[in-house]
C-alpha cells in the first residue's frame, strides 16, 4: 500500500519547524511515523506535506529545569522506558512506554507522537478502499457515524498509553509555535471530540513533556505510580482500556485511557478518594466508580459494559499494586 | 530394529540458511526486466448487478498499459474441485461478495497501477444480501448463485448403523448446538504472482505462491484456453500456506492474461487487506449433535447437523463437506451415527482448506459436548474417551482401515502428562484442566488426481539429484524428501539436491493439502530411491561379492550387513559402473497413489479415506484472569501418534505453529464481517498470537510403525490443530464452570459469563 | 506534488544512489531500487515486523519509515549480517534449532534479535519475548525461535556478532 504524494521539509532546528509549519500550506510536522505514516497510507490523513522533526535537537533529551523534570517530545518511547531516573521517580510513564504497540513501535515513536496520535474507530482507520464501501464517515471528512449510525458527531476514541500515565503525573506539555511558547497542563490538549481531537495549531511543535517534582515518587510505602494496560495481546495491539494510578500519602490520582474521545481523570473515583489512605477495602469498596461520569464511547468492537468493568478492574489492580 | 542415519534425525532444513539470510526467493522477490505491475479492482457491494464500468479515465492514466473487466476475458470458470468451479478471474453480470473482482489494471509500476485502479468506477444495481448460512438456507432468501436454489452448494448425508434404535438403546440424549467462527490463515507472505509469455512459443511461465502448482496449471489451461503443456508454474519460496493458497486467484489468471496480451512480464501482489478479505478463509459452521449414551458413557448414536458458511464461492465445498463428515467417524468408535451437512452461499468473504479443513469445527462441538455430557452424567471425561476410542484392526463403519492406532494410549498420556487425576476438577477457581482429542488423514486417498511422481538421478561424480513435485510452502516438504532419498541411496543430505514444484521440469504432484505430502510424494521418492538401487546394487553386489539383499548403504558407503569390513565406496561403485560401460547418470523412476478400491468420491462412496491416519490427545492448563476474563493459557502439551517422524525437529515445528495457530483459534483471532464487509483486514486488529502468547509446550510421541507411510511415517502438519480449542475451552469450564459453546471465547464473553454466574448464584441464595 | 530526488543510503556499508520520491517507504527503496530483497514485505502497515531492519542499530520497520529519513544514517539489512557467506551466530543458530519454517518473517526476527543481542546479550525469556513480540510468525510457534536466541544469550552458539 503506497503512501500518497507530499512535500518533504527536514528542518534542522525548532524554530527552521516553526517556520515551516507555518508557512508551507497543509505542512504537518512527524517524528516517529507509527501513527501518521499508516493514516496516510490508508489515506484518512493526506497532509499536502510533512516537515520532518527527527533532525530537530531541542527536541532531544531528559534535563531537570528548577526541579522540574523535562522531556524532550522528540525522545522515544524505547528511551524513555530504560532511563534510571524516570523508572525510579515517574515508573507509571516508563511502564506505559514499556507497553505502547509492540517494542518496535516503541523504538521508532516518541513520546510526543504518542500523546498526540490521532483517535481510533475501526470504520476510519481503513485503506480508502475499504472506506469507499460506505458513506464517508464524519472523520474522514463526511456527516455520517457508522457506528451510532447518525450524522454529524463523532465517536473516535483516544487510545494512547502514556497519556493516562502524565495524567496522573499532574504533566504539563509545552508547545511552540508562530506566537511563541506556551505551557499548560496535559488535559488541555485534548478538546474532547473525536474529529479533531487536539487543541493545538497547526503550526505548533509539542517540545516537551514537564513533570513536576511533585508527582515523583521514590517508590517506598507512602507513594508510588503505576499504568496498567488491558489488550487482546500481549504486544501490537492498542489499549481496549489503560489505568494509571499515582499515589502519595493519602492522595490519589487515576487517569484512563481507551474509554473516551480523551484520555480522562476519574473525577468520581478521584473524589471518593479524597483525603482517604489507600486501603484493600478502600479500593474495594470504591473501585465501582471507576466509570462514573465517563461517556464510554461506543465501538462495534468492545461492548460499553465490558469496558466499565475493565475500568474498575484494572483502577483496582493498579491502586492494589501501589500499597 | 531399523538402523537409520537420515531419516529420524534432526536435519535442519536444506534451504534453512537461504532463507535464514535473505537469499530464499519468494514471488515478490522476483525481477524481470520490464515487468509491470497489476491492480485489482473490487466490489464495493456484497451483492448486485455490474450496470457499467467507466476505465476511460484509468486507461488515460500515463504509465497504464492495459485495463480489462470480466467481458473482456473468456467466459471460464474455474475452481479447485471440478464439478464445482463457480469463480471467474473477474465477475461479468454480478457481483457476490465486498472484494470479488471485477476489472485489472497493470502499468509501469506499483504507484501508477494502485492510482488507475482507484480512477476505474463501477455502477451497481444492488441486489439484497444474505450474511448468514441459516437465512440463505430459507425459503425466498436471496440466490447467491441463481443456479443454486436453497444457496446449498454442496451436501452430505451419511447414515451408519440405525441411529433411532441406538438413542432408543441410550440411557441419556443430549443436544446441544454450538458454533464455530472464521479464522484467516494469515499467511506471512501475501500471494503474489509473477507470469511471463513467449510468444515465439506461445509458452506461459507463471510463479506463484501456491501450494498446488499442477491444479493451478489446469485452472490456468482453462480459463485462459491455452493448452496445459504450454503453460509452466514454477512455486518459488512460498511464505506459509495453511491452506489459503491451494485455490487459483484473480491475481494468477490476470498477471497471464496481461503478459500474453502484452508481451511483457507482468506481477499481481496482494496486500494484507486483500489477504483477509479476498483469498479464503476457514468456514464458520453452526453444529447441533444429539448424542446417545450409556449410563457409563459409552456413545451409542449420534447424530450431527453441520451448516457451513461458504461465502460466496465453493472453493472446496464438496471436499470440505465430506471431509466434515467422514472425520467424525474416528477416533472414537461410534455405531449409529448419522451426518448431515450444507455447504451454504453467502455474500461474504469465501471460505476454503484450512488447516484442519472442515475438522476443527465439528472436533470444537464433539469435544465440547463430551465433557458436558460427562459432567452431566457424572463420569469422567478423560475416561469416556478412552471408553469410546477405536482401535487398530477393528471393522470401521465407513470403511476405514487404520493399521496402526495410538490413541488410546495418547488418552493415558495425556491425562497423565497434565495432572488430570490431580488437577481435574481440584484447582482453584479461576485454574482448569483440559482435554481433547482427534484423528487426521495422511492425504486423502478415493480421489482422482492424486499421484505423486519423482525422479532420483545419480551422476557420475555422486550428486544425487531430486526431482518431485511436491510444494514445500515452508513445512519442510523438500527436506523430507530428500532425507528419504538420502537415506534410500546412502549418501549424506549434502549430497541430495532437490528441484520441487516446477510443473515444466518435475512430475506430477497432487500439491500442498489435506497433510498428504510426507507419505504420499514421499512414497514416490523413495521408490525412485528404491529403483537408484536396484540399478546400483548389483554392481555393489558384484565388487563386495555378496547377495544384493544383504548390502548396507550409508554417507557413500557400501557394506556386507554381517560383515562391515567389506566396504566399498560410492565414488569406486560409480567408477565400476562406468567401466562396465553401463550409461550414466542413473535415474530412478517413483511414483506412488494412495491405495484405494476404485478412484471415486466419498461424497456418494465409503471406503478408505486416507492411507494411514494421526492420533492425537492435546491437555490444556489455563489460567482465567477474574478481573479482566483474559484467558492464560499456561501449558499445553500433546501425546501425538504420527507413526515415525521422518524429521522430528519438522514435526515438532509442525506441532508448535498448530498449538499456536489453535490458541488463536480459541482465544484471539475471529475474522468478523459488518455487513458482508470484512471488518479487522490487518495485523493490527486480526490479532493473532504473538511471542507473548507463547505457552509452556510439551511433546509426548507415542509409539508407532506404519506399514504404509514411507519408514513408517503418518502425517503431522494438521491434525494437531483440531483440539488445542476445544481442549482450552474445556480448560475454561474446569476454571471456571462456564461452558462456551461458540469460538472464540474472549475476555467480555468470560466476564459477562462470571457475572451471570454471579447473578444466579446471588438469586439462589435469596 | 513530491518530487523525485537522489538519495545516497548507506546500506551494509555500501552507499546505494536511488531516485526516490518524499512518499518512498525505506522499505521500498530497499527492495524496489537496491534489489535488496531480504526485507520482506508482509502487512505494509508496520504491525508484522517483517520488514525489520536496522538504523543506526535501532530495529525499525522500514514499511513506515520514509527513505528520505534513512539518508546520512547507517543501514543494515539481513544481507549485512552473515559475513561472507559465514552465518552470524544468531542465524546458526536459528538453522541449527529449526527456528524458522516458510522463512517469510525470518530476515525480520534476525534484525531484531540482533538489535536486542547488542543491547543485552544476556536477555532473560521474558525480555526476548517482551522484544520479539513486534515481530510475527505464523509457522513456528515460537518456541524455537525464543529457543534459538536463548542458546545465543547463554553463549551456546559463541554470542551474538
Amino acid at each position: 500500500m503506497r503512501l500518497p504524494r507530499f512535500e518533504y521539509y527536514q528542518p534542522g532546528s525548532l524554530a527552521e519547524a516553526v517556520t515551516m509549519l507555518s508557512q508551507v500550506p497543509g505542512a504537518r510536522p512527524v517524528a516517529g511515523g507509527t501513527d501518521l505514516l499508516v493514516n496516510m497510507k490508508h489515506r484518512v490523513e493526506q497532509p499536502a506535506a510533512l516537515v520532518s522533526l527527527t533532525r530537530v535537537s531541542e527536541l532531544a533529551g531528559v534535563r531537570l529545569e528548577d526541579g522540574a523534570t523535562v522531556i524532550g517530545g522528540g525522545v522515544t518511547l524505547k528511551h524513555v522506558q530504560h532511563d534510571e531516573g524516570l523508572k525510579a521517580r515517574f515508573p507509571a510513564l516508563t511502564q506505559a512506554a514499556s507497553v505502547v504497540g509492540s517494542y518496535r513501535h516503541q523504538t521508532m515513536g516518541t513520546l510526543a507522537g504518542n500523546l498526540l496520535q490521532n483517535t481510533r474507530c475501526r470504520f476510519f482507520n481503513q485503506s480508502v478502499e475499504w472506506r469507499s464501501v460506505r458513506a464517508l464517515c464524519y472523520k474522514a471528512g463526511g456527516d455520517y457515524c457508522h457506528v451510532m449510525k447518525k450524522e454529524g458527531v463523532c465517536f473516535c476514541t483516544y487510545h494512547g498509553d502514556t497519556a493516562a500515565a502524565l495524567l496522573v503525573l499532574d504533566a504539563e506539555v509545552r508547545v511552540e509555535g508562530p506566537d511563541g511558547v506556551r505551557q499548560f497542563p496535559l488535559a488541555q490538549l485534548y478538546s474532547g471530540e473525536g474529529k479533531a481531537p487536539l487543541s493545538l495549531g497547526s503550526a505548533e511543535v509539542l517540545t516537551a513533556v514537564i513533570i513536576p517534582d511533585s508527582s515523583a515518587t521514590d517508590g517506598d510505602t507512602a507513594g508510588g505510580s503505576t499504568y496498567v494496560k488491558h489488550a487482546l495481546r500481549g504486544a501490537i495491539d492498542f489499549p481496549i482500556v489503560g489505568a494509571a494510578v499515582w499515589r502519595n500519602g493519602d492522595a490519589t490520582r487515576v487517569a484512563f485511557t481507551g474509554v473516551d474521545r480523551s484520555p480522562l481523570r476519574a473525577t468520581v473515583l478521584e473524589e471518593a478518594l479524597a483525603g482517604r489512605a489507600l486501603t484493600p477495602a478502600v479500593i474495594e469498596e470504591v473501585a465501582p466508580l471507576a466509570p462514573k461520569g465517563v461517556t464510554i464511547t461506543r465501538t462495534t468492537v468492545q461492548p460499553g459494559s465490558f469496558k466499565r468493568e475493565l475500568m474498575s478492574a484494572l483502577f483496582a489492580r493498579a491502586a492494589g499494586s501501589l500499597l | 530394529m531399523k538402523v537409520l542415519n537420515v531419516v529420524g534425525q534432526r536435519v535442519p532444513m536444506h534451504d534453512a540458511a537461504a532463507k535464514i539470510t535473505g537469499q530464499a526467493q519468494y514471488t515478490d522477490d522476483l525481477v524481470l526486466p520490464g515487468m509491470l505491475f497489476g491492480k485489482l479492482v473490487r466490489s464495493t457491494v456484497a451483492h448486485g448487478r455490474i450496470k457499467s464500468i467507466d476505465v476511460s479515465k484509468a486507461k488515460a492514466l500515463p504509465g497504464v498499459k492495459g485495463v480489462i473487466t470480466g467481458m473482456d476475458i473468456p467466459d471460464r470458470v474455474y475452481g479447485i474441485v471440478p464439478k464445482a468451479k463457480d469463480e471467474h478471474a473477474l465477475a461479468r453480470e454480478k457481483v457476490r461478495y465486498i472484494g470479488d473482482e471485477v476489472a485489472a489494471v497493470v502499468a509501469i509500476d506499483q504507484e501508477t497501477a494502485e492510482e488507475a485502479a482507484r480512477l476505474i468506477t463501477v455502477e451497481y444495481e444492488e441486489l439484497p444480501a444474505v450474511f448468514d448460512p441459516l437465512d440463505a438456507i430459507k425459503e425466498g432468501a436471496p440466490l447467491v448463485h441463481e443456479n443454486t436454489p436453497g444457496n446449498v452448494s454442496a451436501q452430505i448425508h451419511k447414515e451408519f448403523g440405525d441411529l433411532e434404535a441406538g438413542f432408543a438403546a441410550s440411557d441419556y440424549v443430549f443436544e446441544d448446538s454450538y458454533y464455530t467462527h472464521a479464522q484467516n490463515h494469515a499467511p506471512m507472505e501475501p500471494h503474489a504472482a509473477l507470469a511471463s509469455y513467449d510468444a515465439l512459443n506461445g509458452d506461459l511461465t507463471l510463479w506463484s505462491g501456491t501450494q498446488i502448482p499442477y491444479f493451478l496449471k489446469r485452472n490456468l489451461s482453462t480459463t485462459l484456453v491455452i493448452p496445459e503443456q504450454n503453460i509452466r508454474v514454477i512455486k518459488p519460496k512460498v511464505g506459509g500456506g495453511f491452506g489459503q493458497k491451494i485455490d487459483m486467484f484473480a491475481k494468477d489468471f490476470c498477471a497471464c492474461w496481461f503478459a500474453k496480451e502484452l508481451g511483457r512480464p507482468v506481477k499481481f501482489l496482494y496486500d494484507r487487506e486483500e489477504v483477509f478479505q479476498s483469498t479464503r478463509q476457514r468456514h464458520p459452521m453452526y453444529l447441533t449433535l444429539k448424542t446417545g449414551v450409556s449410563k457409563e458413557g459409552k456413545i451409542i448414536a449420534q447424530k450431527i447437523t453441520a451448516h457451513a458458511d461458504g461465502g460466496a464461492y465453493n472453493s472446496t465445498a464438496p471436499l470440505m463437506i465430506t471431509l466434515s463428515c467422514f472425520f467424525v467417524m474416528i477416533p472414537y468408535k461410534i455405531e449409529n451415527l448419522v451426518y448431515e451437512g450444507y455447504h451454504v452461499y453467502t455474500n461474504k468473504p469465501v471460505g476454503g482448506a484450512m488447516r484442519g479443513h472442515g475438522i476443527p469445527q465439528p472436533r470444537f462441538a464433539i469435544e465440547r459436548q463430551i465433557d458436558q455430557i460427562a459432567k452431566r452424567i457424572g463420569v469422567d471425561a478423560s475416561e469416556m474417551r478412552l471408553l469410546n476410542a477405536i482401535e487398530a484392526g477393528e471393522p470401521h463403519p465407513a470403511g476405514f482401515i487404520i493399521n496402526t492406532c495410538g490413541f488410546a494410549d495418547s488418552v493415558r498420556e495425556a491425562s497423565k502428562a497434565i495432572g488430570w487425576a490431580e488437577k481435574r476438577g481440584k484447582l482453584p477457581f479461576g485454574r482448569g484442566v483440559g482435554i481433547a482429542c482427534a484423528s487426521f488423514p495422511s492425504g486423502v486417498a478415493n480421489m482422482s488426481h492424486l499421484a505423486s511422481g519423482c525422479v532420483v538421478q545419480l551422476s557420475s561424480e555422486g550428486r544425487v539429484s531430486v526431482l518431485s513435485g511436491a510444494a514445500d510452502i515452508g513445512q519442510g516438504a523438500e527436506t523430507v524428501i530428500a532425507q528419504i532419498v538420502a537415506e534410500r541411496v546412502g549418501v549424506p543430505m549434502e549430497d541430495v539436491h532437490i528441484t520441487a514444484a516446477d510443473t515444466g521440469l518435475c512430475p506430477l504432484d497432487a500439491g500442498t493439502f489435506g497433510s498428504g505430502v510426507t507419505v504420499r510424494a514421499g512414497n514416490a521418492a523413495l521408490n525412485a530411491a528404491n529403483d537408484i538401487r536396484a540399478q546400483l546394487f548389483p554392481v555393489v553386489a558384484e565388487a563386495l561379492g555378496c547377495e544384493v539383499d544383504e548390502i548396507e548403504a550409508a554417507n557413500r558407503l557400501f557394506w556386507v550387513r554381517d560383515d562391515p569390513d567389506r566396504s566399498v565406496g560410492m565414488r569406486d561403485i560409480l567408477r565400476q559402473y562406468q567401466y562396465i560401460d553401463r550409461s550414466l547418470p542413473i535415474v530412478g523412476r517413483g511414483a506412488w497413489v494412495p491405495p484405494a478400491d476404485s478412484a471415486t468420491t466419498l461424497l456418494t462412496n465409503n471406503g478408505n479415506l486416507s492411507p494411514n491416519y494421526s492420533f492425537m490427545t492435546q491437555a490444556a492448563e489455563v489460567e482465567v484472569d477474574l478481573e479482566t476474563g483474559r484467558v492464560n493459557v499456561i501449558k499445553v502439551l500433546t501425546a501425538h501418534d504420527c507413526g515415525q517422524p521422518i524429521n522430528p525437529m519438522l514435526v515438532e515445528g509442525q506441532l508448535e505453529g498448530s498449538i499456536l495457530g489453535g490458541i488463536g483459534y480459541a482465544l484471539y483471532e475471529d475474522s468478523t464481517c459488518i455487513d458482508g464487509q470484512q471488518h479487522n483486514p490487518s495485523f493490527l486488529d486480526y490479532g493473532f498470537p504473538t511471542m507473548m502468547e507463547l505457552p509452556e509446550m510439551e511433546g509426548i510421541h507415542i509409539d508407532t510403525d506404519d506399514p504404509i507411510g514411507p519408514f513408517g511415517a503418518k502425517e503431522a502438519g494438521e491434525g494437531t490443530q483440531l483440539a488445542p480449542a476445544p481442549a482450552i475451552v474445556n480448560a475454561i469450564a474446569d476454571a471456571i464452570g462456564v461452558d462456551f459453546d461458540r469460538l472464540p471465547v474472549t475476555p467480555d464473553m468470560i466476564l459477562a459469563a462470571l457475572k451471570k454466574q454471579r447473578e444466579e448464584a446471588a438469586g439462589e441464595a435469596r | 506534488m513530491g518530487a523525485k530526488r537522489i538519495l545516497t543510503l548507506n546500506v551494509n556499508g555500501d552507499d546505494y544512489e536511488v531516485v526516490c520520491a518524499p512518499n518512498t517507504t525505506l522499505l521500498e527503496a530497499l527492495r524496489e531500487k537496491a534489489f535488496l530483497t531480504g526485507t520482506k514485505r508482509g502487512c505494509d502497515l508496520g504491525a508484522c515486523g517483517a520488514c525489520t531492519v536496522l538504523m543506526d542499530g535501532e530495529a525499525i520497520l522500514s514499511c513506515i519509515t520514509l527513505a528520505v529519513e534513512a539518508e546520512g544514517r547507517s543501514i543494515r539489512t539481513i544481507e549485512g549480517v552473515s559475513d561472507g557467506g559465514e552465518l552470524s551466530p544468531l542465524q546458526q543458530a536459528f538453522v541449527d534449532h529449526g527456528a524458522l519454517q516458510c522463512g517469510f518473517c525470518s530476515p525480520g526476527f534476525i534484525m531484531s534479535a540482533t538489535e536486542l543481542l547488542a543491547e543485552n546479550p544476556h536477555p532473560e525469556r521474558a525480555e526476548i519475548q517482551r522484544r520479539l513480540a513486534g515481530n510475527l510468525c505464523r509457522c513456528t510457534g515460537y518456541v524455537k525461535i525464543v529457543e534459538a536466541v536463548e542458546a545465543v544469550a547463554q553463549g551456546a552458539e559463541g554470542g551474538a556478532r
